[in-house]
């Protein structure tokens, strides 16, 4: 209960002031507990152009749980996995290093950055991370054609 | 390697290791556990390593309960956040929950400075507030640790409050960084407090206990302990206290933990517990012992001046060997000792004594609690058998001044008196520190009226 208090203020100030490039609606106006986000590509990276829908879970505990971020079009991104779930691997979304006060936003502008600029070091699709630190132009070219078939 | 360091070889290590490895903390079970005898943690390491059973065993004697948190990584801030409330319910003033919301409230402005917006702490805060008013509510009916223990194994209700402490923890740290600095070589309060403290998942480690103590107990005037319980040397568990920065204003209660590598859980000395799970029976003493007995520490020949007759007997009473009446008999209740008194004005009769002592043996109260007291009363009872029989140097009743000196002669007649306090006063001609004195004279006509001065002064009469 207290758990949708904050989702409601959170959803309020979201609508407010969204962070860049982002549009947010509710999946289905009768659960405050799953957000539909669509996130603009981020300017000078392989991805500008592309529109990408990534479906945001709030756990019922939240914000004692971290939300769960699922891109829902197809991304080429070493921190993407390449499967149905489409999950980003972010430090700040992990059970235990999740922060109550953190805010949804705030997680949002993180994607959006770890978009522009992939962090191979965390990568969770190992194969992507190789090209993008060996053979970056490979790795751009693959990510650009998939934002043009995907993300439109 | 630390084990290479200490001399043991890899087998002794792998066997302690081993030891170590085998204590799991709770991670089933509730969040906060009942209140318990701490001998089950003396049981528990009945088969570890001596250290630990020597630590341990001493443990009940100073730490006679223990609480048991869950061992789900949050254990120290929860066994703290609990032990904050449980301090302000021992300390039982209604108007110390109002003071502690108003002064948290105030803290608000350093959270704000520390970038947390208001309207996600709010939240957290709000869940603290709403427990120190239920608790300020519940301390009248009696229910208020019922209601603490409640709100600790909600879940959602405990992270709230577990999340405003730490909030509250960091936006002080951060506030204060001059002071926590130098405790985090290597990297920020900023980075230290967003990495180690306010994750879920971020159990509570020194540096955030002492600053959690600077902002939430030592303003509130609780103090806070931690015994580690490790394999050092020694027969007891390390104590650590945190001094309560405000040292000038007295303490309303303690917080003490008991750590054990990597898990917290609460105990409790007996004066933390409240008075309804103890027995402590300290009318039960008896014989030499009474001029050690506490009592006697805490201004009893003051509270023995007031008693009417009582001025002067004080003093007197150690010298006398063997006297059995301490003050204890004289604080135990009386109706255990009224049959008695119905049937024996024979051996009144019969004896020196003005004031109407009742033999002990049914001065005190029968405990079905202490056998050990039981089975030395009855030593007692045959020891002063014989008195009955008339003896008067080994008589039940005290003895008197002059009953000790040449040519001492039991009286042998009672002069009635009208009252209690006049009877056992020194300006009764028959008390033996009145300057004239005159012994009581007995007649067989007055016994009915001595029986009912009987009653009436033997609360007094063990100390004639």
């Amino acid at each position: 209960m207290s758990g949708n208090k904050r989702i409601m203020k959170e959803f309020a100030d979201i609508q407010k002031d969204p962070p860049p490039g982002c549009i947010i609606k509710l999946l289905n106006e009768e659960d405050m507990n799953v957000w539909d986000v669509v996130m603009d590509g981020p300017a000078d990276s392989p991805y500008t152009g592309g529109k990408f829908t990534v479906q945001v879970t709030l756990p019922k505990e939240y914000p004692f749980k971290p939300p769960v971020l699922s891109f829902r079009t197809k991304v080429y991104h070493p921190n993407v996995t390449n499967d149905e779930r489409g999950a980003m691997c972010l430090g700040m979304l992990k059970a235990d290093e999740w922060k109550p006060p953190n805010k949804i936003a705030e997680v949002l502008r993180l994607v959006r950055a770890v978009l522009a600029a992939p962090q191979p070091d965390d990568a969770v699709e190992s194969g992507i991370a190789e090209q993008f630190k060996n053979d970056n132009k490979s790795y751009e070219k693959v990510a650009k054609e998939w934002t043009a078939k995907y993300a439109k | 390697m630390a084990h290479q360091a200490s001399g043991m070889s890899d087998d002794d290590m792998a066997a302690l290791q081993k030891l170590s490895d085998d204590f799991q903390p709770e991670i089933s079970g509730p969040l906060v556990g009942q209140r318990e005898p701490s001998t089950a943690i003396t049981a528990e390491y009945a088969s570890a390593d001596p250290v630990f059973q020597a630590k341990t065993a001493s443990l009940p004697q100073k730490y006679s309960h223990y609480r048991k948190m869950r061992g789900d990584g949050k254990c120290g801030w929860r066994a703290i956040a609990f032990g904050y409330f449980e301090a302000l319910i021992h300390f039982g003033n209604e108007n110390k929950f109002v003071e502690e919301e108003a002064r948290l409230r105030s803290l608000h402005n350093v959270v704000n400075n520390a970038g947390y917006s208001p309207y996600l702490y709010e939240d957290f805060a709000d869940a603290v507030f709403d427990i120190l008013r239920k608790l300020s509510v519940s301390l009248q009916i009696g229910n208020a640790e019922e209601l603490l223990l409640e709100s600790f194994n909600d879940e959602t209700e405990q992270n709230y409050v577990i999340t405003y402490f730490k909030t509250l923890t960091c936006s002080w740290m951060k506030a204060r960084e001059g002071d926590y600095a130098p405790w985090l070589p290597g990297q920020s309060v900023t980075a230290f407090v967003d990495s180690q403290v306010m994750p879920i998942g971020s159990e509570i480690e020194n540096v955030s206990m002492s600053a959690l103590k600077d902002v939430l107990l030592s303003p509130a005037s609780i103090q806070l302990e931690v015994l580690y319980l490790d394999r050092t040397d020694g027969v007891e568990p390390n104590m650590h206290r945190f001094d309560p920065q405000n040292s000038a204003h007295p303490i309303i209660g303690s917080i003490r933990l008991l750590y054990r590598p990597g898990h917290y859980d609460i105990v409790y000395k007996t004066e933390d517990v409240p008075q309804s799970t103890t027995s402590v029976q300290t009318y039960l003493q008896y014989h030499n012992e009474t001029h050690n007995e506490p009592v006697m520490d805490l201004g009893m020949s003051d509270f023995m001046t007031m008693i009417p007759g009582m001025s002067y007997a004080g003093p007197q009473q150690s010298w006398l060997p063997g006297a059995g009446y301490g003050y204890s008999d004289y604080l135990a209740s009386p109706p255990a000792s009224m049959p008695a008194l119905v049937e024996s004005p024979e051996l009144q009769s019969r004896t020196q004594s003005m004031y109407i002592p009742t033999p002990r043996t049914q001065m005190v109260p029968p405990s079905d609690e202490m056998p050990q007291d039981m089975d030395i009363r009855s030593d007692h009872h045959e020891e002063t058998q014989p008195h009955f029989s008339g003896q008067s140097q080994t008589s039940p009743f005290r003895s008197s001044y002059y009953q000790f000196e040449p040519g001492f002669v039991s009286a042998t007649s009672h002069v009635p008196f009208k009252t209690a306090i006049f009877k056992n006063s020194h300006f009764n001609t028959a008390h033996f520190l009145n300057p004239d004195f005159q012994p009581e004279e007995w007649r067989p006509e007055d016994e009915p009226m001595l029986m009912t001065n009987h009653s009436k002064g033997g609360r007094h009469n063990s100390f004639g």
